[in-house]
C-alpha cells in the first residue's frame, strides 16, 4: 500500500498519459483516415517464428540504448535546472572523433574499446564544457549556447568526414571514416539467449546494453545518494538557497554541463562499436533530440528513462513494418509526439495538484496542538507529485483549539 | 479555554454604542473551509462606523482568510456578512470595492515607473474623449489628499518615494475608488516608529470624516494605541473582543497565543573576552560602484549578541552576503577567530563554524520542494549525522530531523513532509535547530523571528538566549525594535552602508533608536 502510495503519482501519472496520448493519436489517425487498430495491430506484431520475436526484442533493445544513455545525459543537467539542448551536437562530434581515433590505433582488445570510450566521453564533456564556461563567465543562456554549438558541431562533424578523417573511397555514395580494427568492437550479448534456452536471432544485441545499465546505476547512485547529487538537486531546486548552503554556483554549473556532456559522448558508441565501426554520413541522427523527450517521459529519473527509452523504441521498431503494410510512417511520430505533450502537460498537473494540497496541508499545521502520525509521510524527488498532501492535511483537521489529539487520531 | 471568557473584556453583544445604528460591517458565523482544513470557524466580528477596529492573532489564526473573506477573494462556506445591516455576498474583489470595502495588502502593489497619479487612477480611469482626464484625476487626488492630510504630490515617481509615502498613495488608491471601509494588512510592518505615528494620524483623519478602518497587526503596542476596539483570533476562531484602554499587551498576547508570554530581555551579561568574529573596513560596493556597506569594523566576541538595528535598505543585506561569502567584498577583512576568512568560499566558511538564518526563508533557507531531512542537510553537507564521507545518509537524516522536530517543537507529520507544508513559525524552527545542531561558533541571524507567531517567536528567543550563554557569538539583524534591544549586548546602527552609532541596549527607548535609524539623531555612545 505504502509503495503505490510512493509510487504511485511516478508511475500512474506517465502510464495514464501514455493512455490519453495513444486515445488521441488514434483519434488524429481516424481523421487521417488511416485505421489506428490496423496501426496498433502491426505495432504489437513481432512476428510469428520465435527467432522473429526475438529478432524484434533485440531491434527494440539496440535502439533503447542510446535512447537511454541520451535522456540521461538530458536528465542529469536538467536536474539542477539546466537545459542541456546540444546533446545532439556532443554526441554526433564524440562519435566522429572516437571512431578516427579508434580506427588509427591497434591495441588489444579492452584496451581498444577502453580508449575509444574515453576519447568519446572526454570529447563530449569538452564540447559541453563550453556551454558552461559560457555560461559562467558571460551569463549566456545554456538553451542559446548549447543550440549554436549543435550547429557548429555538426559543421565540424561534417568538415572531419570529408577532410582529415576520411576512410572510404573518393567517389563513394556514402563517405565514412576508415573501419575500426576487430579489436575495438563490442562484443555481442547473444549468448545470453542461448543461455536462457531462448531462440537465438540473428541480429546482434549490443554489448553496449551493459556499459549503459552500469552508467544508469551510477548515476542513480551519484544524483540520489551522494552530496554532489543533493548539491546538483539543491541548486535546481532554489539556486540562491543552493548557494547560501554552500553550493558553489559556478563550479556546480561547470561539473553537471561536464558530466551531461561526458554521458552524451557515449550515445553513439552502441551504434559504432556494435554495428557500424565506422561514422557514417548516414550515421544514427536525431538522439539528442529524442533524449529531450525520453528524459521528460521518464521524469529524470533514470529508472524512469529506461522505461521510456524502452517505450520509444518499441515504437520506433514498428517503423518498418508499418511501412511493409503500406501505412504511414509518421504515425510513429505523431504517437511520440502526442505523448511527450500529454506528459508534460500531466506532469505539470501533478505538480500543481501536489503542491497546493501540501500548501492547504500546511495551513491546518498552523492550528494543530499534535503532529500527525509519522506514517503518512512520503519521499518524492524534485517535482514529483505528492499525493499525500491530502492526507497529512486530513489528519490535521484542528478545531478551533480543541483536543486535537482526538481529532487527529479520528481522522 | 478558561482564560478567554476572563480577559475577553467587553460583552460583544453589548457593543452598540448608538443605539439602532446598525454595524458599518458585521460578520456573523463566518466558516471557511479549504480541503481537510478549517481555516476560519464561527468568526463573529462587529465594527461600527468611524472607528478603527483592530484584528489581532498569530500567523496562521486565520486573519488573512477572514480578510479575502470580506474582501470577496472567495466565499465564505457559512454565515453572514453584513455591511450596514443590509446582507452582501460578494463573488469577487470588485463586488467589495463596490460596497465600499478597500484593502491595501502588506505588500505594496504600485508600478515603481509611473507618477503618483498614475498608479492611483490605474484601473479606474477618468477619461475625456477617451484619453485619460489628468486634470479631473489631479483635482480629485488633492481633494482626497488634502480631505484625509495625506500630503500627496501627484506627479512625483513612486520609485522616488519612501516606504510611508508609498504606503499614503496605496491608501489614496483605495480611497480614490469610494471606500468607506479600509482593511489594512499589517500596515507597520515595514515602518519605522516615527512612520508608524504618521500612519496613526493618517488613520485618525479618516476616522474623523466617518470612514472605517479594519486594522490587521500581531504588534500589541500599536494596536492599543490606536485601536477603538479590539478582536481576537485564535486558531481560526474569534476568542473575544478587547477593550485597548483597558487591556494590557500582555494579556492580549494571552489571549492571542492561550498561555503565558515570554520575553525577549536577556538576562546577566555572558560576553567573553575572546573575538569571534573581527570584521575591519568591510567595504562592499552595489553593482553601479557605490558604496552600500561602507568602512564597517565590528567585533562579536564569544557570548555577545550584537545587534544591527537600521532601516531596510541601509545595507544589512549586503553586510550579511559579505560575512556569508555570498558577495565579493571591495575590502577589508574578517577574522573568523583566529583565521583570515576574507577569501574563503561560503562552504568554508560555514564548515569553520558560521551558522546562518537567511532574512528570507524561502529564498535561502529552505528548498521548499524538498523534504524536511532534505533540508536538514542543507547547509551541512559535509558533516554528519546527516552525511557519511561522500554518500548522504538517508536514515541519519532522518533520525536527527525527528530529533530536531521534537527539541525544537516543529510542528509537522514526519520527516518525508515537503517543506512547503510547513507554516512559516515551522520553517523557521527548523532552520533555527538546524543551524544550532551544529554547534556553531558564529550564528547570523537575519531577522531569525521575521514573520512567525508569537509561539514560535518565544521559543526561537529562548534558544538564541541558550547559545549565547554557551559562548556563541551572535549578529542579529532584526526590523523589531524591541527584539533588538532585548536581546543584543551590543546595538550598532545602520544607516547609508555605515555603522552610525553604538549604543547600549539597557539604555535606549524604541523612539531614541528609531531616532538615529532615520538619522534624525546623530553621533554618540549611550
Amino acid at each position: 500500500m505504502s509503495l503505490l502510495r510512493r509510487f504511485g503519482p511516478t508511475v500512474l501519472v506517465p502510464v495514464f498519459a501514455v493512455l490519453v496520448a495513444m486515445v488521441i493519436s488514434a483519434l488524429v489517425m481516424a481523421a487521417l483516415q488511416v485505421d489506428p487498430f490496423e496501426v496498433f495491430r502491426v505495432m504489437f506484431d513481432l512476428g510469428d517464428k520465435p527467432s522473429q520475436q526475438m529478432t524484434a526484442v533485440v531491434v527494440v533493445l539496440n535502439r533503447a540504448v542510446p535512447l537511454f544513455l541520451a535522456g540521461l545525459a538530458v536528465a542529469v543537467a536538467f536536474r539542477m535546472g539546466l537545459f542541456n539542448i546540444g546533446v545532439e551536437g556532443q554526441y554526433r562530434l564524440a562519435t566522429i572523433v572516437a571512431a578516427a581515433v579508434g580506427a588509427a590505433v591497434v591495441l588489444p582488445g579492452p584496451l581498444h574499446l577502453l580508449l575509444i570510450v574515453v576519447v568519446a566521453v572526454v570529447v563530449g564533456a569538452l564540447w559541453a564544457g563550453i556551454v558552461a564556461v559560457l555560461k559562467i563567465t558571460r551569463g549566456v543562456s545554456e538553451v542559446i549556447s548549447s543550440i549554436m554549438l549543435n550547429f557548429i558541431a555538426l559543421g565540424i562533424a561534417s568538415f572531419l568526414l570529408t577532410g582529415p578523417f576520411r576512410g572510404s573511397a573518393p567517389g563513394a555514395s556514402i563517405i565514412s571514416t576508415s573501419e575500426i580494427p576487430e579489436s575495438g568492437w563490442m562484443p555481442s550479448l547473444n549468448g545470453v539467449f542461448d543461455l536462457l534456452g531462448l531462440a537465438n536471432p540473428p541480429r546482434q544485441l549490443y554489448g553496449f546494453l551493459i556499459v549503459a545499465v552500469v552508467v544508469g546505476i551510477a548515476l542513480a547512485v551519484l544524483l540520489d545518494r551522494t552530496r554532489f547529487g543533493f548539491d546538483l538537486k539543491a541548486s535546481g531546486l532554489s539556486p540562491s538557497a543552493a548557494s547560501a548552503s554552500g553550493v558553489n554556483a559556478r563550479a556546480m554549473v561547470l561539473k553537471t554541463m561536464l558530466l551531461s556532456g561526458a554521458v552524451a559522448g557515449l550515445i553513439g558508441l552502441p551504434d559504432l562499436l556494435g554495428d557500424k565501426h565506422s561514422y557514417t554520413t548516414d550515421f544514427t541522427a536525431g538522439l539528442g533530440f529524442l533524449g529531450i523527450a525520453v528524459a521528460l517521459l521518464g521524469r529524470n529519473n533514470p529508472i524512469g528513462i529506461a522505461f521510456a527509452a524502452l517505450l520509444f523504441s518499441f515504437l520506433d521498431r514498428a517503423l518498418v513494418p508499418l511501412q511493409i503494410q503500406g501505412l504511414p510512417a509518421s504515425v510513429i511520430t505523431i504517437i511520440q509526439g502526442t505523448i511527450v505533450l500529454a506528459v508534460v502537460i500531466a506532469n505539470e498537473v501533478a505538480r500543481r495538484i501536489a503542491r497546493r494540497t501540501a500548501e492547504r496541508g500546511g495551513a491546518a499545521v498552523a492550528g494543530a496542538a499534535t503532529p500527525g502520525d509519522g506514517s503518512t509521510g512520503t519521499g518524492q524527488t524534485a517535482g514529483d507529485a505528492d499525493a499525500q498532501g491530502t492526507g497529512a492535511g486530513v489528519s490535521r483537521t484542528a478545531g478551533a483549539g480543541q483536543a486535537d489529539d482526538h481529532k487527529g487520531a479520528g481522522a | 479555554m478558561a482564560a478567554t471568557g476572563a480577559t475577553g473584556a467587553s460583552a460583544p453583544g453589548a457593543g452598540a454604542g448608538t443605539e439602532g445604528v446598525p454595524y458599518a460591517v458585521e460578520l456573523r458565523g463566518i466558516t471557511k473551509r479549504f480541503p481537510g482544513v478549517v481555516a476560519n470557524k464561527d468568526i463573529e466580528l462587529r465594527v461600527r462606523r468611524g472607528e478603527v477596529h483592530a484584528i489581532v492573532g498569530e500567523n496562521g489564526a486565520g486573519k488573512s482568510t477572514l480578510m479575502k473573506t470580506l474582501y470577496g477573494m472567495h466565499r465564505p462556506d457559512e454565515g453572514q456578512i453584513l455591511l450596514d445591516g443590509r446582507e452582501v455576498r460578494f463573488r469577487s474583489p470588485a463586488d467589495a470595492i463596490e460596497a465600499g470595502i478597500g484593502m491595501v495588502h502588506q505588500h505594496f502593489m504600485l508600478a515603481d515607473n509611473f507618477t503618483v497619479l498614475e498608479n492611483i487612477v490605474l484601473g479606474s480611469e477618468p477619461t475625456r474623449g477617451g484619453r485619460l482626464d489628468r486634470a479631473e484625476a489631479r483635482r480629485r487626488i488633492l481633494e482626497i489628499s488634502d480631505r484625509y492630510a495625506l500630503g500627496l504630490a501627484p506627479d512625483v515617481l513612486v520609485e522616488d518615494l519612501g516606504v510611508g509615502d508609498r504606503q499614503r498613495v496605496e491608501i489614496a488608491k483605495v480611497l480614490y475608488r469610494g471606500a468607506t471601509t479600509l482593511i489594512l494588512d499589517e500596515p507597520t510592518a515595514v515602518l519605522v516608529p516615527q512612520e508608524v505615528d504618521e500612519l496613526f494620524g493618517n488613520l485618525g483623519e479618516l476616522k474623523r470624516e466617518g470612514l472605517t478602518v479594519i486594522f490587521i497587526s500581531h504588534k500589541l503596542d500599536e494596536v492599543r494605541k490606536v485601536a477603538d476596539a479590539i478582536t481576537v483570533i485564535r486558531r481560526g476562531t474569534t476568542v473575544g473582543e478587547a477593550d485597548p484602554r483597558t487591556t494590557t499587551s500582555r494579556q492580549l498576547a494571552e489571549l492571542m497565543v492561550g498561555s503565558e508570554l515570554p520575553s525577549p530581555e536577556t538576562r546577566a551579561s555572558t560576553v567573553r573576552d575572546r573575538a569571534v568574529l573581527e570584521v575591519r573596513d568591510l567595504t562592499v560596493l552595489s553593482a553601479i560602484g557605490r558604496p552600500v556597506v561602507d568602512e564597517v569594523s565590528l567585533t562579536i566576541r564569544e557570548g555577545e549578541v550584537v545587534g544591527i538595528a537600521g532601516v531596510e535598505g541601509n545595507g544589512q543585506a549586503e553586510l550579511v552576503d559579505a560575512l556569508m561569502g555570498l558577495r565579493t567584498p571591495a575590502g577589508g577583512t574578517l577574522l573568523l577567530g583566529d583565521d583570515d576568512v576574507t577569501g574563503w568560499t561560503t562552504r568554508a566558511r560555514r564548515d569553520a563554524g558560521i551558522g546562518f538564518i537567511p532574512e528570507d526563508r524561502h529564498r535561502q533557507g529552505m528548498l521548499l520542494d524538498a523534504t524536511l531531512w532534505e533540508n536538514r542537510i542543507l547547509g551541512h553537507q559535509n558533516r554528519p549525522p546527516a552525511v557519511k564521507g561522500p554518500f548522504i545518509d538517508r536514515r541519519g537524516a532522518r533520525t536527527d530531523t525527528e530529533r530536531i522536530m521534537r527539541e525544537y517543537d516543529v510542528r509537522a507529520p514526519g520527516p518525508d513532509t515537503l517543506a512547503v507544508a510547513l507554516s512559516g513559525g515551522n520553517q523557521q524552527k527548523l532552520i533555527v535547530g538546524r543551524e544550532m545542531s551544529a554547534g556553531p561558533r558564529l550564528l547570523v541571524a537575519a531577522h531569525p523571528t521575521r514573520g512567525v507567531d508569537v509561539g514560535a517567536q518565544a521559543v526561537i528567543w529562548e534558544l538564541l538566549k541558550d547559545a549565547r550563554a554557551e559562548g556563541m557569538g551572535i549578529l542579529l539583524i532584526s526590523a523589531d525594535l524591541d527584539e533588538l534591544i532585548g536581546l543584543s549586548d551590543t546595538l550598532q546602527v545602520m544607516l547609508r552602508g555605515r555603522l552610525v552609532a553604538t549604543l547600549d541596549p539597557a539604555q535606549v527607548t524604541p523612539d531614541e533608536l528609531g531616532g538615529y535609524m532615520t538619522g534624525a539623531r546623530v553621533g554618540g555612545a549611550a
